[in-house]
């Protein structure tokens, strides 16, 4: 299933990358009325935002200025990602707001885990920390149930293998665009377990939705 | 053979050996703190009397503690072993100057720094929070020591003259940055009293550490349960204090 899903993200990926090359500059043209850019990030998060390719995050119900930062960080190279780099030149940033309204509105659909063991642990950390090495209660900033807030991003029925692959980055400081640092001095203190076993129970949150 | 060792071990050797270091980070002499050359308890710093002079909102406060929440918890209750201190009713010159002074690395506190830096909370928002910790109420109950020595913590707390800045009541003084020590984690009294008799609490009173030398450990855990055991001095002093 893992691999399928590679290789259709693989396939996506090829599909732009031709694109990109069709293209004399991959530059912006001027912005682009909604309706035609959306193709654009549907092929990787979902039309609805709701990515099913694991390693792609999904967009639905996350805070719509949360989502702007994120584009303009693409853009400036404070948030770096292969796929995204390759893609970000060609969105105007007038454009950044209504992309981040339009997947904001979108319900979110529920996340999975992989590993329901795993996930159980993940839920004592998500919501109690790890005392002995002082890694803060997720819950403190992004809620009980996921949900975030202004200003920490809502994390609730996010992809595992994404949040996996954030908070490895944040550790190593790979990602560095997080509000005040504040994540990446939290994932500094995980080690790689308890990140799996946090990414399998953040699946599982509803963020308050029924 | 190095591979034969099951990675379990290894992980749990791994998470024992950072619990120690934390440990024995927090135990570290500050090269600003008590003890150094040009340390005076209480000079204010331009940063500190610039927050003061802000004015705090308690709203805002509560969503800038947000940063806070994840060791000291939603309530501010902090974790009843004493790890993480409780910060309700306390006083917002007290908050004020722990969190600029951990910041400043005049008190050294490896697990709080990244959390208290610059970028992580700005002067506006230690001037809410500090607003926003002092009007919470406490509603948790606060971690106690393993056998009753209110009596004899009392007494030692009589005797040296303990009360003089901190209160008959625990109750501190917000003017002087005198911290509110009653109802606290008996955990957290203990650890900070024996880092400011090893002069390890960089940000100690000298006052205080002179008090504090001659007493023994058992004197320490008797302080500690005593304070503990004491009620939320907002709630002792109600109507008779400021």
């Amino acid at each position: 299933m893992r691999l399928v899903n590679r290789c259709r993200c693989l396939a996506v990926v090829g599909t732009l990358a031709g694109g990109l090359l069709a293209m004399p500059l991959a530059q912006a043209q001027g912005a682009v009325p909604l309706a035609e850019r959306l193709p654009l990030c549907a092929g990787c998060h979902g039309q609805d935002g709701n990515s099913v390719v694991p390693e792609n995050p999904k967009l639905s119900g996350l805070d719509a200025e949360y989502l702007v930062r994120q584009l303009e960080d693409f853009k400036s190279g404070k948030r770096k990602s292969p796929i995204m780099s390759g893609i970000i030149p060609m969105v105007d940033d007038k454009e950044f707001k209504a992309l981040g309204e339009y997947f904001s509105g979108q319900k979110p659909a529920p996340g999975k885990a992989v590993d329901a063991k795993l996930a159980a642990q993940g839920k004592e950390i998500f919501d109690e920390g790890i005392v002995g090495t002082a890694v803060p209660a997720c819950s403190g900033c992004h809620n009980d149930d996921g949900s975030g807030s202004e200003k920490y991003p809502r994390v609730a029925g996010q992809n595992v293998a994404y949040v996996v692959q954030q908070l490895l980055n944040f550790k190593s400081g790979e990602r560095a665009n997080d509000s005040k640092a504040l994540m990446q001095a939290v994932a500094k203190r995980m080690n790689e377990k308890e990140i799996r076993a946090v990414a399998e129970y953040v699946a599982t949150l509803t963020g308050g939705e029924q | 053979m190095i591979k034969a060792i099951p990675f379990a071990l290894l992980l749990l050797l791994t998470s024992w050996q950072v619990t120690a270091m934390a440990d024995a980070a927090d135990s570290v002499k500050s090269p600003l703190g008590y003890g150094s050359k040009n340390y005076v308890w209480g000079k204010m710093t331009r940063e500190q009397a610039d927050i003061l002079r802000l004015t705090g909102d308690a709203k805002r406060g509560k969503e800038a503690f947000r940063g806070c929440r994840g060791c000291h918890k939603a309530d501010a209750a902090g974790i009843v072993d004493g790890t993480y201190p409780r910060l309700t009713g306390q006083h917002p010159s007290v908050v004020i100057k722990q969190v600029t002074e951990v910041r400043a690395g005049v008190r050294i506190n490896p697990k709080m720094d990244p959390f208290a830096a610059e970028h992580a909370v700005s002067k506006q928002e230690i001037a809410d929070i500090s607003v926003y910790l002092a009007t919470l109420e406490t509603t948790r109950e606060n971690g106690k020591g393993p056998d009753d020595l209110s009596a004899k913590g009392k007494a030692v707390y009589k005797k040296h003259h303990c009360a003089k800045c901190h209160g008959d009541n625990g109750e501190g003084e917000e003017a002087k940055a005198f911290p509110a020590v009653a109802a606290q984690h008996y955990g957290y009294l203990l650890r900070e009293m024996r880092h400011i008799k090893d002069g390890t609490r960089g940000n100690s009173h000298p006052e205080m550490v002179k008090v504090i030398k001659p007493l023994t450990y058992n004197d320490l855990e008797a302080v500690a349960d005593y304070l503990s055991r004491l009620p939320d001095y907002r709630l002792a002093t109600k109507g008779d204090k400021k």
